[in-house]
């Protein structure tokens, strides 16, 4: 039965009758996806529960959420808070625990993520150490750039993507600078490690920079200069670690491998389909192309090796009216055919639900069906297997953003 | 507090010279059972365990229990004789948070080299007397019909 707002914002089958159409998918890793697909909403029981000496919380508009979310096996729910007409899960506190509930019942336990030890401590440069690495449960994230410039320098950038904007506001409220320093990020990673069992991966990212004597050389050098800083901490020459950036070439990745302990590299394709890409990503369309894109991902595996490269799409992007597919079943056809040639190249695509969010150009648009995403999290992890591919660089645990590679669990 | 587990199958389960086997099943109903020795009764009443690794075959069917509402069964096993099995659904992976911590930081005190991947949680749904006389005399009291007459004889 449909609520009255559902009615209004998704006309669509209950949550429960979806997955009874899939037994074979687990309930627990749908439920992840329409908790992300649809947001939630703290109830006042759970902002008063909400503890800042053990939640990771974050200020947003003058309010204390809490970062996001774990369920019982492990897997993390990375969820954005959305307005009651947006129909999201609503996160209470009662009987000593938070829950997600929805239409009134309880769904599931949940827990807000830890809070690290090093989250208040500050840099010598006086920066608070959580603005420069945030955590996830056992991640460290940097994101090391809010200057992008396919958004920021052409108004080029990928249609879906809320985090130029999201960051400028960040940076703006934090007094941090547009590219952070490689000291400031090792002090902050140096404090986090002294946090045993905390943390198995570090994760850095940042906006494209296609300044340099080849495209991509600034970008590439900064973050050759960031992970050998990073580097300085570790006592083996390669550690858990993974960049997420533009797609380099191959005497750049060459670079990368050589002069860094760098472990994986992945370059987000965002579309697995080259009109669409065309349309949805046009800086880097007109910077790289879709199929050099590719030609690189596949040139990565050469240099990092089989089971340490990956790119990632937004999941559900591909159907965006009114140029994306219009049909869901070809929608997954032609993005599964594609990750399938990645995957035979040694490639593995993994995906994030696609939330549109406000500061993209595509915040008024709807996700597609939680069906859809159930069925791409299965072809994905299907194709790793039928192809002998890892994603341990990127996993529920490494990173915990794809319900595709949450299924790995099972690999 | 679980009232699953009595105060026989407690000892027997805090008893250090116990040997503790969990029986798992994988995705084709293959059994998997394997001496672990982290098998404990936790603060909640609940039994815990510590696995060291992701992908043993034990941790990926624990997953695939949580996720497909599976059991699994654990063997206790005394050198003077006393034996129970409990029967158990994995309701809970600590993968951080305290308890996870706590144990790593134990863990990392005996074997500096140890690895933790989750601290599991099962739930004990029921639980059985496995010492031999205890099901033997369960077995003639229930069965009286499946014995050999030689036995029985003058």
């Amino acid at each position: 039965m449909l609520n009255p707002t559902r009615n209004r914002y998704r006309n669509e089958p209950a949550f429960d009758e979806v997955v009874a159409a899939h037994p074979d998918f687990p309930r627990l890793i749908a439920l992840k996806i329409d908790v992300q697909r649809r947001g939630v909403l703290y109830t006042e029981s759970a902002f008063r529960a909400v503890d800042p000496e053990r939640h990771q919380l974050y200020t947003w508009g003058g309010v204390h959420y809490p970062h996001s979310l774990l369920l019982r096996d492990g897997t993390t729910v990375l969820a954005n808070p959305q307005p009651e007409e947006r129909d999201p899960y609503r996160v209470e506190y009662t009987e000593g625990r938070f829950v997600l509930v929805d239409e009134g019942e309880i769904i599931e336990e949940v827990e807000i993520w830890p809070r690290p030890r090093y989250y208040d401590k500050k840099t010598s440069s006086g920066l608070l150490m959580k603005e420069v690495v945030s955590a996830r449960p056992q991640r460290l994230d940097i994101f090391a750039s809010a200057f992008c410039h396919f958004a920021h320098a052409e108004d080029n950038g990928c249609k879906f993507c809320p985090l130029p904007a999201h960051h400028r506001q960040l940076r703006e409220t934090y007094d941090l600078p547009t590219r952070l320093r490689a000291h400031d990020v090792k002090e902050c990673i140096a404090e986090a490690l002294k946090e045993p069992g905390r943390f198995t991966n570090i994760h850095i990212t940042g906006g494209s920079v296609v300044k340099g004597k080849e495209i991509l050389d600034a970008e590439l050098s900064y973050y050759i200069d960031l992970l050998k800083h990073i580097g300085e901490l570790f006592s083996t020459p390669r550690f858990p670690s993974q960049l997420l950036a533009t797609a380099y070439n191959e005497k750049q990745l060459a670079r990368l491998r050589e002069e860094t302990g760098l472990g994986s590299f992945t370059a987000d394709i965002e579309v697995l389909n080259e009109e669409k890409f065309n349309w949805i990503c046009p800086g880097k369309a007109h910077w790289i192309g879709y199929r050099e894109w590719k030609r690189r991902l596949v040139d990565a595996v050469g240099v990092f090796g089989r089971g340490n490269v990956g790119t990632g799409i937004v999941g559900g992007v591909e159907t965006a009216p009114p140029h994306g597919f219009t049909s869901e079943s070809d929608a997954l056809e032609a993005t599964l055919s594609e990750a399938e040639d990645l995957a035979e190249k040694g490639v593995t695509t993994v995906h994030t639900v696609w939330v549109p969010q406000k500061g993209s150009e595509f915040h008024e648009l709807k996700a597609p069906s939680l069906d859809y995403f159930i069925r791409l999290a299965k072809g994905l992890q299907g194709l790793r297997v039928k192809h002998g591919l890892s994603v341990d660089f990127d996993d529920y645990r490494r990173c915990g953003n794809h319900p595709d590679s949450d299924l790995a669990r099972l690999q | 507090m679980s009232h699953v587990l009595n105060a026989d199958v407690i000892a027997l389960l805090e008893h250090p010279d116990t040997v503790r086997i969990l029986a798992t099943v994988d995705g084709q109903g293959v059994p998997h059972a394997v001496v672990k020795k982290s098998i404990h009764l936790g603060d909640d009443g609940n039994i815990h365990y510590l696995e060291l690794l992701e992908t043993s075959a034990t941790n990926r069917n624990m997953v695939r229990s949580i996720w497909f509402d599976g059991t699994v069964a654990i063997t206790l096993a005394n050198p003077d004789g006393r034996s129970a099995q409990i029967k158990g659904r994995p309701v809970k992976a600590h993968i951080t948070g305290p308890l996870f911590l706590h144990h790593y930081n134990r863990l990392k005190d005996i074997d500096a080299d140890a690895e933790l991947a989750a601290v599991w949680i099962i739930e004990p749904r029921l639980a059985l007397d496995q010492t031999f006389a205890a099901r033997r005399d369960a077995e003639r009291a229930s069965h009286p019909h499946f014995a050999h007459l030689d036995r029985l004889r003058r």
